[in-house]
């Protein structure tokens, strides 16, 4: 998992490095561009962001042990790269917005507040870019572990490496996520001329 | 599941967020097996507000899953594999 530090250097043959290359980091390129994708908004960057992260996965090959968790290790050195080179230029929020964010909602109140009311057949009608747009609404941490879990199916555990979080952050984080997710739907059904309750 | 009778479901649930966070443990597959058998087997066909849920979170995930997926474009594809071919003629 780790990209730099405490990772056992393999010492692999350039033909060996290109058998992992293409055989276990290339499988994963659909769903890293995706994710690109979502955290960057912008195709330009997507495209960056993707590049920059294989030829550094490419440059790290040693540290990466064969035949282990590549997807998981690619993901963290995509989310690393983002934050380090394009979150800090983008119009993201700031880390310190970011955590009264979470703190707002990891209160208890907010469990209450927000019981979003939201029917299975409104989203039979979401047909279009509904769901998208709401993912893409979110703020980007909340839509990285959406990404992660819903989209990818990454267990708690790997989410929790991959973001450099406790697992207990992975799981609250997640239920607030949706719990904002179903938020921007049910307005989406409202306009759509759902009732809600 | 089976398809419960709605006459007989409880209209409320007490512990609707706790069971909430129960539902996505075990639809995120990070329940264990007592947890899913209690939950889908007992509570799940005796309360509407819970049966609900549960639809509506797997029908969010659906959703998602066919909407908000996009594969890199080809060119992109093929000039990263360029690119790492060229490093390794370097
Ligand atoms: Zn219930
Ligand atoms: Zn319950």
């Amino acid at each position: 998992m780790e990209l730099e530090e405490n990772s056992p250097k393999q010492n692999y043959t350039e033909a060996e490095k290109q058998t992992i290359f293409h055989g276990e980091f290339m499988p994963h390129i659909n769903s890293m561009y995706n994710f690109a994708y979502r955290l960057t908004l912008d195709a330009d960057d997507a495209k960056d962001l993707l590049q920059d992260t294989y030829l550094k996965a490419y440059r790290f090959i040693e540290s990466f042990q064969k035949g282990t968790n590549a997807k998981a290790w690619l993901f963290r050195i995509l989310k690393n790269s983002f934050i380090n080179d394009y979150r800090k230029k983008s119009k993201e929020p700031s880390k310190v917005d970011y955590q009264e964010v979470e703190s707002y909602y990891n209160s208890e109140e907010v469990d209450r507040q927000i019981t979003p009311d939201l029917r299975v057949e409104a989203l039979k009608d979401m047909i279009g870019d509904e769901i998208s747009n709401a993912l893409n609404a979110l703020d980007v941490d909340f839509r990285t572990v959406i990404i992660l879990c819903d989209l990818e199916g990454f267990k708690y555990e790997e989410m929790a490496k991959i973001l450099d979080i406790p697992i207990g952050t992975v799981r609250s984080r997640l239920h607030r996520a949706r719990n904002l997710l179903k938020e921007k739907l049910s307005e989406y059904a409202k306009q759509m001329g759902y009732k809600t309750a | 599941m089976s398809n419960p009778d709605p006459s007989k479901m409880k209209q409320d649930c007490p512990e609707k967020n706790e069971c909430l966070k129960m539902l996505q443990l075990i639809l995120d597959g990070e329940a264990t097996s007592e947890q899913k058998d209690h939950f889908l087997k007992n509570h799940l066909e005796e309360c509407m507000p819970c049966y609900k849920n549960y639809h509506l979170e797997v029908a969010i995930r659906q959703l998602l899953k066919t909407k908000c997926c996009q594969d890199a474009p080809q060119e992109l594809v093929d000039d990263i594999k360029t690119k790492v071919i060229n490093n390794l003629a370097r």
